[in-house]
């Protein structure tokens, strides 16, 4: 029983890491912007594809101590490239609709969603690419779990690059400046804070993150398909809400909390209720688990509490 | 002088307006955009094929054939739609559709209205039970699908228990039912009947559970990528009870998503005998790869039969080919195609169904049963 | 008055000597329409963001197809369950109204969002009831008073008149006194409670009849379409309704009715394009909305003002 718990523990912590650094890309768009970035999932799998090519591009040089700074090198180079993805998204498709209604922006990013994912099944493939691991097949026999060092390097990587984000949001005045629009535009645009250059900084930032979180997920599970955005992008929503959207440690706990409720719910649902309710229901209950979290407590885990006149940021058309 | 001019515009209205020359349109609906766009390509792909080949040979009475291909994305409300289209479009004869059996019940409705020859790859039991005469299907249904790598299992491999796991959609959860059924008639016990979300990537909360389980075998009923990720995972988590899955995993991305390692011994049922077992096959993955610069997909080869079918009911049906002739032709198909015999009941259904199981060995699918 | 009536009596009589395609189509855009003037409702009207509408007009689809086929050998006719589908989705609209009272803005939206999905899923899953993925085939043909609904030709004489009538009900509903009321929610929530509207009331007949409207047409859909399952019932179907109204033009029931036939015929025009059709959509979307983030039809251009410029009162 410590085994099969154990295991449960180590496989949601994986995912759990997964969903808080594509969560976090949520979190600082909607604080900044109070805009849900549908197409921030299709970040996510654009991120698994272009770190797909570059690995394959640069194959000949894997393996050794060359192999980890190329590993490193594509890292960074996705980043750089999905970031920039992102800013000229950001600059496209949501800037000329910061003064329109709530609505329109998300719509916006609900067509920028579609376009990327047509794009990558029509001219890239519409086949799942086998993605090779970072790291070998070495695995740890922990309480009769079995951990691999992949999923290790995953969690112990986003939990650096949550590290690193929180210390570039609260140390550095670029970081503070972001904090300062996300707080309130108008008041940090008083202050002389020209907010344009924080927003495309975030959504460099952003996506570049969901990017990384893409290609952690492909090395993970082997894999990366165009079609592979959607629903790892509404679960990592969820986690953003969870934890408390517009809160970047929300984002963070909120991730790692939705791994746990889902995985031990598709393991343990079917136990305590001896087959009644099926692991099937896995979605049902963590979908119910967010209205439950949203009716009682709206501000998530880590949000503010938020009372009912401070929940309208903007007219709503 | 009358006489003459009456005759020379009555003659050129008639040449004119005589079919003779115009192209026989073959229209098909299947999901293009969206997750399942790998399987509705390369099975139009298939098509498309069999009708290059028939053009090339001179067409229908010297017409040539146009394939119309067409989205539905999986969604019956499209497939309605284009049903109607390609209902009131005078120059499509026949039609290849649908793919999902919840987008065919409903297209057939309308399909049947309008007396269209529809043939289908959809496998749901359920496609066939309004006894549309127009309707055909030349593949073997969910009950062959379950039903014989049930069989196999029982008496070739001795199994006693299974895991059964399902990815909630139609079509999964279609055969994993009938395997079900085959299995516990035939004796074996099934030791849990689960479901996943066909858009999941990580199964081990499930097999994880499996694995308490310890079954000797352990049926997947969906679609790719999940198979291929379920696979994987579950060897990677250390199970090693025997695998089996269903036609959609008949493809080499099956081997690559699972790993070469992971994925031997799999057992994949599928519908047509070995590429390399008869000279028709050879050719067809040849000229596949030719055309599309990739392996046939799953259903290439089914899509190939099914317009071979209509092909060959459109030539018999001589000269003046009507979509009522073809419905009569199709009706009295008996035809050698690319999978073996294709001749259909009074339902619409094949007489003879085949199913072969393949054993991935070696980076490959070789034929496991039945061994000839 | 009579330059409105020539134009119904003109698509009476030529709409059904259409292609049936086309008729098809029709049918389509004005169930969608159907949809769009409920969701507009509490979208347009009371300003409450509403991401899981497909929840009710699922609920009026499956009911229509648990009642009236073989699933359970229940045989209601077609009038008797459009009260009761409808019905059952106003309750569910009320029930989803009152835990979220509390809610504003994005928060309603997600929360809206995963009711939504969880009715999807419980669809999906609750097998004995639903069947499941496999959905519900062969549902029995709708009759109303004696006539057989079979042909898109049929179901176009029953819903234009339907489609219609929701309108105007839908228009005297926002000129009443509860039409100011929502309108006072959506611009102020407070100071509306503050000159003493009850906004709890506002709130739950927002939901409830926005949610019925959307059960009648999931009722008509499953007779329509004659199988359901849960495909037709996802996060993306909501979104489309949404669109519908946004592009439109938000609150105007003109906006709803030139969004739902932009939105379902452009499409239908773009199947030349098979599998490109789906990219070219989502561009068409972003630039429609970058041009008129408004919507295509302005506030300005509601009903109000079409009555004007045909000179009435």
């Amino acid at each position: 029983m410590t085994g099969f718990l154990i295991q449960q523990l180590v496989n949601a912590l994986t995912i759990g890491a997964i969903y808080a650094l594509i969560a976090l890309g949520y979190t600082m768009v909607y604080g900044v912007l109070r805009l849900i970035n549908f197409a921030h999932s299709e970040m996510f799998m654009v991120g698994g594809h272009v770190a797909f090519f570059l690995l394959a591009a640069t194959a000949s040089l894997a393996g050794g101590p060359i192999g980890v700074l190329v590993m490193f090198a594509v890292f960074v180079a996705t980043f750089v490239a999905v970031g920039l993805l992102g800013v000229g998204i950001e600059a496209a498709a949501y800037r000329p609709l910061r003064h329109a209604s709530r609505l329109a922006p998300m719509l916006s990013a609900l067509g920028v969603a579609i376009i990327l994912q047509n794009v990558v099944m029509l001219f890239v493939s519409r086949r799942p690419l086998p993605f090779p691991p970072f790291l070998p097949a070495v695995s740890f026999k922990v309480f009769g779990a079995v951990v691999t060092l992949n999923q290790i390097f995953i969690v112990a990587f986003a939990v650096a690059l949550m590290l690193a984000l929180a210390w570039f949001v609260n140390t550095t005045t670029l970081g503070v400046k972001i904090r300062a629009v996300s707080e309130n535009p108008q008041t940090a645009q008083l202050l002389g804070i020209n907010i344009n250059m924080p927003i495309s900084l975030i959504f460099f930032i952003g996506p570049g993150l969901g990017a990384l979180a893409g290609t952690l997920y492909a090395s993970y599970y082997g894999i990366v398909v165009f079609s592979m955005g959607f629903i790892v992008g509404l679960k990592a929503f969820i986690a953003a809400i969870l934890g408390g959207i517009g809160s970047i440690p929300g984002a963070m706990l909120g991730g790692f909390m939705l791994g746990l409720l889902e995985t031990f719910g598709a393991g343990l649902l079917p136990m305590l209720t001896h087959g009644l309710i099926g692991s099937e229901y896995r979605d049902v209950f963590a979908f119910s688990v967010l209205v439950l979290v949203l009716i009682f407590r709206p501000a998530g885990f880590l949000g503010e509490a938020v009372t009912e006149e401070g929940m309208v940021y903007k007219r709503d058309f | 002088m009358i006489r003459k001019l009456l005759v020379a515009v009555l003659g050129g209205a008639a040449l004119a307006a005589s079919p003779a020359f115009a192209d026989i349109k073959i229209g098909t609906a299947g999901p293009l955009s969206n997750a399942e766009a790998l399987f509705g390509t390369t099975w139009q792909n298939g098509m498309q094929l069999a009708i290059n080949e028939a053009n090339a040979a001179g067409g229908i009475n010297g017409q040539k054939l146009v394939l119309v291909r067409q989205d539905d994305q999986g969604d019956p409300k499209q497939g309605t739609l284009l049903a109607q289209k390609f209902c009131d479009d005078d120059s499509i004869l026949a039609v290849i559709a649908n793919f999902n059996s919840g987008v065919t019940i409903p297209s057939s409705d309308v399909y049947n209205r309008c007396g269209l020859p529809q043939v289908t790859n959809s496998s749901n039991p359920k496609v066939t039970a309004a006894g549309y005469d127009n309707l055909f299907r030349p593949i073997a249904n969910d009950f062959m699908q379950g039903g014989a790598p049930a069989a196999y299992a029982l008496q070739t491999l001795g199994a006693k228990t299974t895991a059964i796991v399902h990815d909630k959609q139609a079509f999964g959860e279609g055969v994993a039912t009938v395997f079900r059924q085959n299995f516990e008639k035939g004796g074996g016990k099934v030791t849990s009947y689960s479901g996943v979300t066909a858009t999941d990537v990580d199964f081990s909360a499930v097999i994880t559970q499996l694995k308490t389980e310890n079954p000797d075998i352990v049926y997947y009923g969906g679609t790719m990528p999940g198979v291929g990720l379920f696979l994987k995972q579950l060897r990677d988590l250390g199970m090693k009870s025997t695998f089996f899955a269903a036609d959609p995993a008949f493809l080499p991305d099956l081997i690559t998503t699972a790993g070469p390692a992971n994925a031997a011994g799999a057992i994949v049922s599928f519908q047509a005998p070995p590429y390399d077992a008869n000279p028709k096959l050879v050719k067809f993955k040849g000229d596949y790869k030719k055309s599309f610069n990739e392996e046939p997909g799953p259903y290439s080869a089914y899509g190939y039969n099914e317009a071979a079918v209509i092909i060959e009911a459109m030539k018999r049906a001589g000269s003046g080919v009507t979509r009522e002739t073809i419905v009569k032709e199709l009706r009295k198909t008996k035809l050698d195609g690319l999978m073996g015999t294709v001749e259909f009941d009074d339902k619409g259904e094949l007489k003879s169904p085949t199913l072969f199981l393949y054993k991935v060995k070696d980076n490959d699918f070789v034929l496991e049963w039945p061994k000839s | 008055m009579a330059i409105v009536a020539a134009v119904v009596a003109a698509l009476f009589h030529f709409v059904p000597g259409l292609p049936t395609y086309y008729v098809r189509v029709i049918d389509t855009v004005l169930i969608y329409l159907l949809l769009a003037i409920g969701l507009n409702m509490v979208v347009g009207y009371a300003g409450l963001l509403d991401l899981g509408f497909v929840a009710f007009y699922a609920i009026g689809a499956y009911s229509y197809a648990i009642l009236a086929s073989g699933q359970f050998g229940i045989h209601l006719p077609f009038g008797l369950i459009l009260i009761i589908g409808g019905a059952l989705a106003g309750v569910a609209g009320v029930l989803l109204g009152i835990p979220v009272l509390r809610l504003r803005g994005d928060y309603l939206a997600i929360v809206t969002l995963g009711f939504g999905e969880i009715v999807r899923l419980l669809m999906n899953n609750l097998v004995w009831m639903t069947n499941g993925p496999q959905g519900i085939s062969r549902i029995d043909q709708p009759f109303l008073f004696g006539f057989a609904l079979k042909t898109p030709r049929d179901f176009f004489l029953l819903l234009l008149p339907l489609v219609l009538v929701a309108l105007m009900l839908a228009w005297r509903l926002e000129c009443s006194i509860l039409g100011l009321g929502w309108a006072a929610i959506r611009e102020d929530q407070d100071a509306a409670r503050g000159i003493g509207i009850n906004t709890t009331l506002v709130k739950l007949l927002a939901f409830g009849l926005s949610a019925t409207l959307g059960g009648f047409a999931g009722v008509i859909f499953a007779g329509f379409q004659r199988f359901v399952d849960p495909v037709s019932f996802g996060f993306w179907e909501s979104l489309t309704i949404v669109l519908i109204i946004v592009i439109g033009g938000v609150g105007n029931l003109v906006g709803v009715v030139v969004g739902a036939a932009v939105l379902i015929i452009v499409p239908e025009l773009l199947r030349e394009y098979s599998e490109y059709r789906m990219l070219l959509y989502g561009c068409a979307l972003v630039v429609m909305i970058l041009v008129r983030p408004g919507g295509i039809v302005g506030r300005r251009y509601n009903p109000a003002w079409i009555i004007q410029k045909l000179g009435w009162r």
